[in-house]
């Protein structure tokens, strides 16, 4: 068999992804997410001395809290499979990878295993955030600068 | 699916009762009686949604919400009503805030019925926590 007929082949056989499906599940365990999270930050404007700007970063730990409970009792990776990338961008699917590793290699010791592999996937995610904030700190700093736009 | 149809439902009908309540959306609490003065004033911006107003004598305290799709501006917006607010009122002192967290506490300084200098401290306190960043 020659590689094209092959992958003609291959492409015959294999089933066609539910794009639109996915799309739409996304769009709604995403939203769901973020409503909890717009929930707990609208909770700790009401009860505690925060404000809209202020209340991001106890939002943001509280949801990583969350997900780590989640992930714990093995609930999170149901809600991954359901929603897929709904659930992996915010920032509840981060909380996820760095967890989810600690588990995997918590066999292997804690310096060596949690320690060494807790950023394994995270890792990769905290690294290109600070790349790519970097490079649009600094597009907008040209563009300010320009007089394009102001801060 | 059939889950998925239920919870839908449940947030559309949700969404649709939430909207039927009628509240006071513009509200001036404190000790000048020049409320349907401030009240022409922000209703002259059509972006403002809610507004809540404090004072005790020359010190004002403007807290808005702003309508949701103009929210992308906020800051501006705040900008650009506290400006108004300087030039309508120089021998006041007037502080704009469109957060929800000094909407929130300036509307319970109403419903906890404070009066005189304890709005005052309160305007103070509000302003601190308004400006603090992190």
């Amino acid at each position: 068999m020659e590689k094209e007929q092959y992958q003609q082949l291959e492409q015959q056989v294999t089933p066609k992804p539910p794009y639109l499906k996915n799309i739409v599940k996304a769009f709604f365990v995403g939203g769901i997410i973020c409503t909890i999270g717009q929930a707990v930050s609208l909770f700790y404007m009401t009860f505690f001395n925060f404000t809209e700007q202020t209340a991001g970063n106890p939002t943001v730990a509280t949801m990583v809290f969350f997900a780590m409970i989640l992930t714990g009792l093995g609930l999170y990776k149901k809600i991954g499979q359901f929603g897929g990338a709904g659930s992996a961008v915010p920032v509840t699917g981060f909380g996820n990878a760095v967890i989810s590793a600690a588990i995997e290699h918590k066999s292997e010791g804690y310096v060596l295993g949690v320690g060494g592999n807790l950023f394994k996937l995270a890792g990769s995610v905290v690294l290109f955030g600070v790349v790519s904030a970097f490079f649009v700190a600094l597009i907008k700093y040209i563009l300010v600068t320009l007089g394009v736009v102001s801060w | 699916m059939k889950k998925l149809q239920t919870v839908l439902l449940l947030l559309l009908s949700i969404s649709i009762i939430s909207g039927c309540t009628d509240k006071e959306k513009f509200i001036v609490y404190g000790s000048p009686q020049n409320e349907e003065e401030l009240k022409a004033v922000l209703k002259e911006e059509d972006y403002v949604e809610k507004t809540t107003v404090i004072q005790h004598d020359d010190k004002m305290l403007v807290t808005v919400q702003i309508k949701p799709w103009d929210k992308w501006k906020k800051a501006k917006l705040e900008k650009k009503l506290q400006k108004k607010f300087d030039e309508l009122y120089p021998d006041k002192e007037v502080f704009v805030s469109a957060d929800y967290k000094i909407y929130y506490e300036a509307n319970k300084v109403k419903k906890d019925g404070l009066e005189d200098e304890e709005i005052s401290d309160k305007i103070k306190e509000l302003k601190k926590l308004a400006k603090e960043e992190a």
